[in-house]
Order: C-alpha cells, then sequence, then structure tokens
C-alpha cells in the first residue's frame, strides 16, 4: 500500500491504514505529525473523493496541539485547493479549513499570508472579485461575465462557501480574551527558552521581504484595519447579493452578516455601523 | 437515489489544457477562471519555493502545470500575470541546481514563450538565461539554454540588427572574458561568439574585441577557442553562407513531373506554390548584393599590441605550459597578424630560432609559420640567420630528401616576402641542389631559382640567370627593390583610360575637321546634335560602349551616298594626318618618368565620371585577357596572384614539393580508387548492395521484386483458373495481348 499509488482504492486504503495507527491508543507515529502532514497534504487535491474523505478523518485523528505549527504550510495546500478546477475539490478542502479553524484558529488567521490571502481565496472561489474586474475593464466597457465553473453547482455549494467564508472571518474577528497578569512573565520573556517554534516569525528576520497579502497580521485590530481598507466593501456587496437570493445562501448570507457586524464593534471600527 | 451521470464538458473541464483552450478563445469570459487557477499557481508556487528541494512529484507536477497555462495565457491578462515573469526568473536563479529536470525546463521554456509573446523584452530574457548558463553544473540544462540564447539572439536579429540587445550581450561576453581571466568560463563567450559569428549574426568589430579578450586570457582552453575563432573563424563562415545556398536547393522540374503524376491534392498544389515561392527568393537572394563582411583579423583594433602581447604571454614565457599543439596555434595566429598587417616583433625571430631543426616536432609548422610572419618590412640582417640556419640543420645531402625538401622550399617561401635576407653563396649552394636525384629537393630548389631570376637576377650565377632576366638585367626592366621600397601605388589601368581618351579625342577631333569641310548648314546642325550627347555621354555608363559607334552613324546619316566603311578609312588616316602626330612622338621620346607623371595628372586634374569607371574596368579586363593569353606573365607574379595572402601559409605548403616524385603505394591507390564507391564487406552483386541499401533507408521494393516473392500458394488460384478459361475468354486473352504488344507493352515502349 502506498500513498502515490495508481489506484483509488490503495491510495484509500493506505491512508485508512496511517489513520487507524495514529488513532490507536498509545499512537504509533514515528515520523511524527510534520512527517505525515508533509507526505500527506498534496492528497488534499487528490482526484477521489474517497480519498480526500479519508484525509480529513486523518487530520481529525491528528493531535490538535501538534498541528499548530504547521499552520502555514497546510494554509498553502488549502488556498491551492480552494481554487482548484473541480468543484468537488473545492468543497472538500473547505471542510479541512473547517478543522484547522477548529484546531488552531488563532494561527490561521495569524500567520504570514494567512488573513489575507485566504480572504482572496474566498472571493475568487465566490467569484466576488475586484481585481478580476479590474483587469478586464482595459479590454473593453461590458462588465465581465459571472463567473461560471465556482458557482455552478448550485446554491448549496455557494451556501457551503459563504458559511465558511462567516466562519473565517468570526474566528479572526474573535475578540481576543485578556492575558491574565502573571508575575514572572516579565522575567520569562526575558530569561526562558520559548516553547513555540520560531517565536519571532513576525519579524521576518531572515525570510525574503513580505508584501501586505504575505505580511502577518498578530492582532485583532490590524486584521479589522486591512479587511477595512481591502476586502470590506467587495464582500458586503456580493453578500447582499446573496442575501437577496434568500434560501440556504440567503441564510448563509444572514451569518457572513453577523460575522462581518461581529467584527466591527471593536474599539477601532466602533464609528461604523 | 440514483448514481449521477457526469456530463462530459464537466469532466474535460478539470483538465488544465482544455481551460487554456477555452481562455484563448475568449479571455474575457473565462478571467474568473484563470484567477481562480493564478491562485492557485500562486499557493503551489509558495508551496514549492517554501522547499524546493524537497518538494513531492506531485506537487512539482502540479506546479509545472500551472506554470504551463499561466505561461500560455500571460499575454491576455497582463494584469494579473505583472509578476509572473519575475517569479520565473526568480525560481530559476535561487533553484536552478535543484529544481526537477522537466519543471526546470518548463520554466526557461515558459520565459522563452513570454518573450515570444512580447511579455518580457530580449534583454531581460537573456540577462537571466545567461548567468545560469554559466554557472549551472547540469550539462543538459546548459545546452538547452545555449541553444536558447542563440536562438533569441538570432531571432532578435532576423529582420533588423538589433544594435541594443547586441551591445548589451557583447559588454556581457566581454566582462565575462575579461573579470576573471583564469577561470573556464569565458569558454561560454567563445562559444556564442563564434556561433553568431558564423551564422553572420554579429559581424562587426565588438565580437571580435571579445575574442581578442579570450586571446589573451590565462587559460588554456579560452584561450584556443578565441585562436581558433581567429584562424578559422571566417572559413566556417564562408562554408556557412554556401550551405545556406545550396541546401535548400528545389528542384523545380521534378516537382512539376510530380504534379502531373500523382493525384491533384489542395496539399500537393500548395507544395507546389512553396517551391515556386523559394526559388524566387533564391533568385532575389542570388541578385542581391554580396554581403561585405570584413574578416575578423582585419576588425581587429590594434592588432600591433594584440600580437606583442599574444607572444610575450603565451610564447616568450617560459612560465606558460600550453601543450605543443595549442602554442603553435597561438604562434600561427601571431604570425598571421605580423604578415598580414606588416607588424614588427622583432624578438619573434629570434625566439624561432631554437625551434628550427629537423629533429623538432612539427617542425613544417613552425616553418610555415615564419614564413607567414615574414614581410617585406622586416630587417633582412633579422632574418638571415634564421635563414642560415635553415640551411645548414635541413638542407644538406646527408639529410633525408624530405626534409631537405622542405627546407628548400620553407627558404623559398621566407625569400619570397623577403628577397633581400639572401646572400650570394648561399643562395648559390642552394640553387646547386637542383641536380640532386629526388624530385621534390629538385622541384624545391628550381623553385627558388626562378624565384631569385625575378626578383634579384644578380644574386644567381650568370649561367642560372636564363634568357630573360639576362635581358632584363641589361635593360634596366629589373630592378631590385631596396629595404622599405614600396610599389608606387596608383589607379590600376589609369595609363589605359588615358590612352584611350586621347584616341577618342582623336577621332572626334578628325570628325570635326571633316564636317568643316562639309558645308556649314549640316555642321551646324550636327553641332547641336552633340551638344546635347555630348553632357549624358559623359556620364552614362551605357552609352559609352556606343559612343564610337554613334558618333558616326550621325554622319553616315548626313552623307548617305558614302558608305560607312569607306568613312571609317578616311576618318582614321586624316586624323592621323591632322592631329595625331603629336601625342605617338611624345609617346616615344619623353621618358617613362614623365609618362608616369602625365598619367597621373589625369586622376589628379580630372573628375572621373561613372562612365570612365565602368570603361576603366572594361580596359582593365581586356588587358587581363591579352596577358593571360599572351602568357607574358611572370610565374611568380600568378602565383602571389592565386595565392591569397591572408590564407596565410600551412605546413602543408612546406611539406608539398617532398611529396612531388613520390610513386603512391598500391594501398595509397586501392584506398583512391575506393573512395566514395559503396562499402563492400564480401563479396555481393551491386545490385544486391543497392537493395540492402534501400532496406536500410527504410524504402520499398519495387512493384516487379513484390511479385516475385509473393507467395506461391496465393497465385497459384490465378495460375489454376488460367487452365480453366473457355475458348471465348483465351481468345480475348490473346487478342488483348496482341494489341498490347503493338502498343509496346505495357509500359508503351513503342510510344
Amino acid at each position: 500500500m502506498c500513498i502515490s499509488a495508481k489506484s483509488d482504492t490503495q491510495r484509500r486504503e493506505a491512508v485508512a491504514y496511517i489513520t487507524n495507527q495514529i488513532s490507536s491508543t498509545p499512537p504509533n507515529n514515528p515520523v511524527g505529525t510534520s512527517g505525515v502532514l508533509s507526505k500527506l497534504l498534496p492528497l488534499l487535491s487528490d482526484a477521489s473523493t474517497s480519498v480526500r474523505a479519508q484525509l480529513l478523518k486523518l487530520f481529525r485523528a491528528l493531535p490538535p496541539s501538534e498541528v499548530g505549527a504547521h499552520v502555514e504550510k497546510i494554509l498553502m495546500y488549502i488556498r491551492g485547493g480552494m481554487t482548484h478546477l473541480s468543484p468537488d475539490i473545492r468543497t472538500d478542502t473547505l471542510a479541512v479549513l473547517d478543522w484547522l479553524l477548529d484546531v488552531a484558529g488563532d494561527e490561521v488567521v495569524s500567520c504570514s499570508g494567512g488573513w489575507l490571502k485566504t480572504i482572496n481565496s474566498f472571493s475568487s472561489m465566490l467569484g466576488w472579485n475586484p481585481s478580476v474586474g479590474s483587469a478586464m475593464t482595459s479590454k473593453g466597457w461590458t462588465t465581465a461575465s459571472k463567473a461560471t465553473l465556482g458557482t455552478k453547482k448550485g446554491p448549496e455549494a455557494q451556501a457551503r462557501q459563504i458559511q465558511a467564508l462567516a466562519r473565517f472571518l468570526e474566528v479572526g474577528f474573535k475578540p481576543e480574551a485578556p492575558i491574565p497578569v502573571q508575575s514572572a512573565a516579565y522575567w520569562d520573556s526575558i530569561y526562558r527558552l520559548p516553547t513555540t517554534p520560531n517565536p519571532f516569525a513576525y519579524l521576518n528576520l531572515f525570510g525574503i521581504p513580505r508584501d501586505e497579502e504575505n505580511e502577518m497580521y498578530l492582532d485583532r485590530g490590524s486584521r479589522q484595519r486591512v479587511f477595512d481598507a481591502r476586502w470590506r466593501a467587495t464582500i458586503a456587496t456580493g453578500m447582499e447579493g446573496a442575501r437577496k437570493e434568500g434560501g440556504t445562501v440567503g441564510r448563509a448570507a444572514a451569518a457572513l452578516g453577523r460575522a462581518l457586524n461581529g467584527g466591527f464593534d471593536g474599539p477601532e471600527s466602533g464609528s461604523e455601523n | 437515489m440514483p448514481k449521477r451521470k457526469v456530463a462530459a464538458l464537466e469532466k474535460v473541464e478539470a483538465d488544465l489544457v482544455s481551460l487554456q483552450y477555452k481562455i484563448r478563445r475568449d479571455p474575457r469570459s473565462y478571467a474568473q477562471e484563470f484567477y481562480d487557477q493564478w491562485l492557485a499557481y500562486d499557493a503551489q508556487r509558495q508551496i514549492f519555493v517554501s522547499s524546493p528541494a524537497t518538494a513531492s512529484s506531485e506537487d512539482v507536477k502540479k506546479f509545472h502545470d500551472l506554470v504551463d497555462l499561466v505561461a500560455h495565457v500571460a499575454n491576455l491578462y497582463p494584469e494579473i500575470t505583472a509578476p509572473f515573469p519575475d517569479h520565473l526568473k526568480e525560481l530559476l536563479n535561487q533553484h536552478h541546481a535543484v529544481l526537477d529536470k522537466e519543471l526546470r525546463e518548463k520554466i526557461v521554456g515558459s520565459l522563452v514563450l513570454l518573450k515570444r509573446k512580447d511579455v518580457i523584452d530580449s534583454t531581460s530574457l537573456l540577462t537571466t538565461l545567461f548567468p545560469i548558463l554559466i554557472n549551472t553544473p547540469s550539462k543538459t540544462l546548459r545546452s538547452l539554454l545555449y541553444t536558447k540564447i542563440i536562438s533569441d539572439l538570432r531571432e532578435a536579429n532576423n529582420k533588423t540588427t538589433n544594435h541594443k540587445l547586441n551591445r548589451t550581450i557583447q559588454t556581457v561576453l566581454h566582462n565575462l572574458v575579461t573579470s576573471d581571466r583564469t577561470s573556464t568560463k569565458g569558454m561560454w563567450a567563445c562559444r556564442i561568439t563564434r556561433e553568431l559569428w558564423r551564422r553572420q549574426v554579429w559581424n562587426d568589430a565588438r565580437p571580435v574585441d571579445v575574442m581578442k579578450e579570450a586571446c589573451l586570457s590565462d587559460n588554456e582552453k579560452v584561450v584556443v577557442g578565441g585562436v581558433r575563432f581567429f584562424l578559422g573563424g571566417d572559413k566556417e563562415r564562408e562554408e556557412a553562407l554556401e550551405d545556406d545556398a545550396s541546401d535548400d536547393d528545389v528542384d523545380l522540374k521534378k516537382v512539376k513531373h510530380q504534379g502531373t503524376i500523382n493525384k491533384k491534392t489542395k496539399k500537393r498544389s500548395k507544395q507546389y506554390e512553396k517551391a515556386i515561392e523559394k526559388i524566387k527568393k533564391q533568385e532575389k537572394k542570388k541578385h542581391a548584393p554580396h554581403p561585405l563582411n570584413f574578416s575578423a583579423l582585419h576588425l581587429i583594433h590594434d592588432p600591433q599590441g594584440f600580437a606583442e602581447k599574444l607572444f610575450q604571454k603565451h610564447l616568450q614565457n617560459t612560465k606558460n605550459k600550453f601543450s605543443l599543439e595549442n602554442k603553435l596555434l597561438v604562434l600561427q595566429l601571431v604570425t598571421r597578424l605580423v604578415g598580414l598587417h606588416k607588424l614588427t616583433i622583432i624578438s619573434l625571430y629570434s625566439w624561432f630560432v631554437k625551434y628550427l631543426s629537423p629533429k623538432q616536432a612539427n617542425v613544417t609548422s613552425f616553418l610555415a609559420s615564419l614564413a607567414q610572419a615574414t614581410h617585406n618590412l622586416v630587417p633582412p640582417d633579422v632574418i638571415e640567420p634564421l635563414i642560415v640556419k635553415i640551411a645548414n640543420e635541413f638542407v644538406s645531402e646527408a639529410s633525408a630528401v624530405e626534409v631537405c625538401a622542405a627546407g628548400i622550399n620553407s627558404i623559398r617561401e621566407v625569400a619570397m616576402r623577403q628577397p633581400l635576407c639572401m646572400n650570394e653563396t648561399l643562395l648559390q649552394d642552394l640553387v646547386m641542389y637542383q641536380k640532386s636525384k629526388d624530385k621534390g629537393v629538385v622541384m624545391a630548389a628550381k623553385g627558388l631559382q626562378s624565384l631569385y631570376r625575378e626578383v634579384y637576377p644578380e644574386l644567381l650565377q650568370k649561367k642560372f640567370r636564363g634568357k630573360q632576366a639576362t635581358m632584363g638585367l641589361r635593360s634596366g626592366e629589373i630592378k631590385l627593390r631596396r629595404f622599405g621600397e614600396e610599389e608606387e601605388g596608383g589607379i590600376e589601368g589609369l595609363e589605359l583610360l588615358a590612352r584611350y581618351k586621347e584616341e577618342q579625342k582623336k577621332k572626334k577631333a578628325a570628325e570635326e575637321a571633316e564636317e568643316d569641310e562639309n558645308g556649314e548648314k549640316k555642321a551646324k546642325k550636327d553641332d547641336d546634335e552633340e551638344d546635347d550627347g555630348f553632357n549624358s555621354d559623359e556620364w552614362e555608363i551605357g552609352s559609352t560602349d556606343s559612343e564610337s559607334s554613334g558618333g558616326w552613324i550621325d554622319v553616315s546619316s548626313d552623307e548617305e551616298d558614302d558608305g560607312p566603311a569607306k568613312k571609317k578609312a578616311r576618318k582614321t588616316k586624316g586624323g592621323d594626318d591632322d592631329d595625331g602626330d603629336e601625342a605617338p612622338d611624345l609617346v616615344e621620346k619623353e621618358d617613362p618618368a614623365a609618362e608616369a607623371e602625365r598619367i597621373t595628372k589625369l586622376a589628379t586634374t580630372t573628375i572621373l565620371t561613372p562612365a570612365d569607371l565602368a570603361k576603366l574596368q572594361e580596359l582593365r579586363r581586356e588587358a587581363k585577357l591579352d596577358k593571360m593569353l599572351g602568357t607574358t606573365q611572370s610565374k611568380r607574379k600568378k602565383e602571389l596572384i592565386e595565392k591569397h595572402i591572408e590564407d596565410g601559409v600551412t605546413a602543408e605548403d612546406i611539406e608539398l614539393p617532398a611529396m612531388l616524385g613520390k610513386k603512391s603505394t598500391k594501398e595509397e591507390r586501392v584506398a583512391l580508387a575506393r573512395d566514395g564507391k559503396p562499402g563492400r564487406e564480401e563479396h555481393k552483386s551491386t545490385q544486391a548492395i543497392r537493395k540492402s541499401k534501400k532496406e536500410a533507408e527504410g524504402k520499398s521494393t519495387t512493384n516487379k521484386e513484390k511479385a516475385r516473392k509473393k507467395n506461391f500458394l496465393m497465385t497459384i488460384g490465378k495460375a489454376r483458373a488460367k487452365n480453366k478459361r473457355s475458348l471465348v475468354e483465351t481468345k480475348k486473352a490473346l487478342t488483348n495481348h496482341i494489341a498490347k504488344s503493338k502498343q509496346g507493352g505495357r509500359r508503351r515502349n513503342g510510344v
């Protein structure tokens, strides 16, 4: 059995076997979570539905505490899957994103590229896309036609996508709980070794310089600010259109509206709404 | 619920190739889809960049496909894909060593594609590819990049010369060669320059300068690359030009013939049209002016400095560890430069001394180089010791005949270029070798003798001077040219033109005189005509040929009763009588110096019109023809004319006379006879050989052959049926047979 086997069933079986090994007590994982992830993430855009379903089960079986360090990498694959050609893969990828938000929501919205790039992918998925319009206006005076591939699967898929976006924004705009005052914290930050990998990532000391999209948005305020500047108008317009459709899409859009409004009762955007 | 059937269209949409096709057909409608894929590409790129060396094969494959898609449609969405070329360049620059082979090729191909679609320009493409070409350890990538670079440069210079791009690349190459003289990286500069020189994409002084710097490198390989370019680059270019002309020959007759035989299809008619087009193009090319190409050796800036540096760095320097072969190449270049540009490197000649012994490997090459390095501005006393050394070492009764012949021949080659280097006793000694038994030595010695008969007969003993030389000496026609004396320059054939003009003038004067006699009325009319005709005659090229005849047709139309022949005779007579008596006397009486002065006066006092120049060329050609027929031209001069000085002297030239009179062995003769004939390992008929050759080429047999080889069981039915024929059928067959044979058989041989 091999995860790169040609036949679908073999791949599914392989993933299932790994799932079993990980979820057994005590878990049997000689390569560690990172080893499993680096091998299995490419399967996110696997052609077979059953393999993808099994993969999601495997991810759920992974110990949540160990996933946090790999969020950035997982998100790259998720973004690749969200804009995949096949609508089925797009939908399944959203399930993985949901899992990731469950397991390591804070890391997802605050890692490098995690905030803006993911929203970008969402908007492209939903067809609420300002950049495509601007790219096409130079060619003529009519507006670009509506996307066909992403929304063709009907209202269920779109509702699912809007729900996922709502969930994502909710996590991003969640008010942070104030850190309880600890007398040792001051000294810990000076003398203790940090417990998380790459704790000074936000300084970007050794990487290539980041642009706006790749930047890390560590706290709620900065996330709100950049969302406000770049995406709020677009998403609000799209949401209005979806709400008017009614049905499941409308309901999902209403949830999205709640998430948006929830995001704007913070101190920085208190003046609006 | 029954399983939902997936529609065909939906299925197809899941692959990038069809998406690409759709995007191309309707980029506006598929902008959203493209944007999705752009995002997917971006995500995949990030995955890839985060760990390029350990990326899984699936990721690589996905990335490969996405790059392919984006590259193909990048020109349709310039705003979205603006960062795409930079992404590719960055990837290639930073990770070319660890990239997957296919992906690497795809990225290079995509960059070239982007250039072709005018998304990026040639300069940015080449400046990206070039550093990688130099640095990459992968051979396949190097060859790929090399071909891409060359083809891109050729394409950029296809319609018009792209000076800006050429300058940029040439500067890059120049810097590459000069920045680090010890590294082999300069080889790439050599290779690229040489290839583009061969294809005539570059033909000015800048690439020559690059090669010049390559020659002065410290690395042996680079030096040899540069030197070989100067020694063989121009010949290569000429050959490439000839190849171009010959390889796409179209046999129009054959195509026409095929058109009559084969079924007429659209494809065939198109092929025919294409062939005609091609022939037209070739015709045009033939009539186009020949491209004026200067040889690389002529385009060198500061040849004296270059030759000196080359000599000091690679030859004179005793620490230099080049192999003898490469040293010889450098020597050939240096001496060629010295001979061609008449440079002065005195230390070069003394350097030769230690190599001039029969035991030296490749000594004939050294001898040839010495001859090449000699020219009329080299001081004779510098060469004389070398000549003496060659005579002492090579030419003696005891040495082998080949050695002896080579020695005398090389002395002759040197003396041909600088005759003053010889002294009397040595020459007389060498000339005596024509009494030798070996034919090669005899020929070499005779060659030396005939050379000195022409240039310096005083050195020869009287009995060896020959009739012409003795006569020439007596009349003062043969004069020794002193050191540094140059032949007076002038316009070749100018004296012919002067003579011709004089004759014309005489003719005209004679005509005028005649017309004066003939009544004024007609003369006036004729004068008018002549005035009109005069100006145009002087300037137009075409009219000069008919000038003489045109002139006197006028006259004959005036007087119809007189025959033209009579008139001509009278006219020339009259001319001689009237004015011509002065001119011939002048020519004969005055000394040649004054004559020469008079001729140059023609060039300095009058403006030579195009008509004059055309006439001059015609006269020159005529004179040359006369000389050739008259065989008065000296052998040596002919030799010099035929042998272009630019070709230089090779070792073969030196060895040649020794081959004279040698009888070839049987093996050599057999090999010569076999040359160009089909190989014959075993005894076989010619037909069998031809057949096997045809088979090897994958060609089919003839119908006859097929019929002969046909299985017996397949033909037996027909044979049996023949027996069962009715009488009527038999009769029909027989009459048909007779009718056919009357027509000349199936092939209509009689018709």
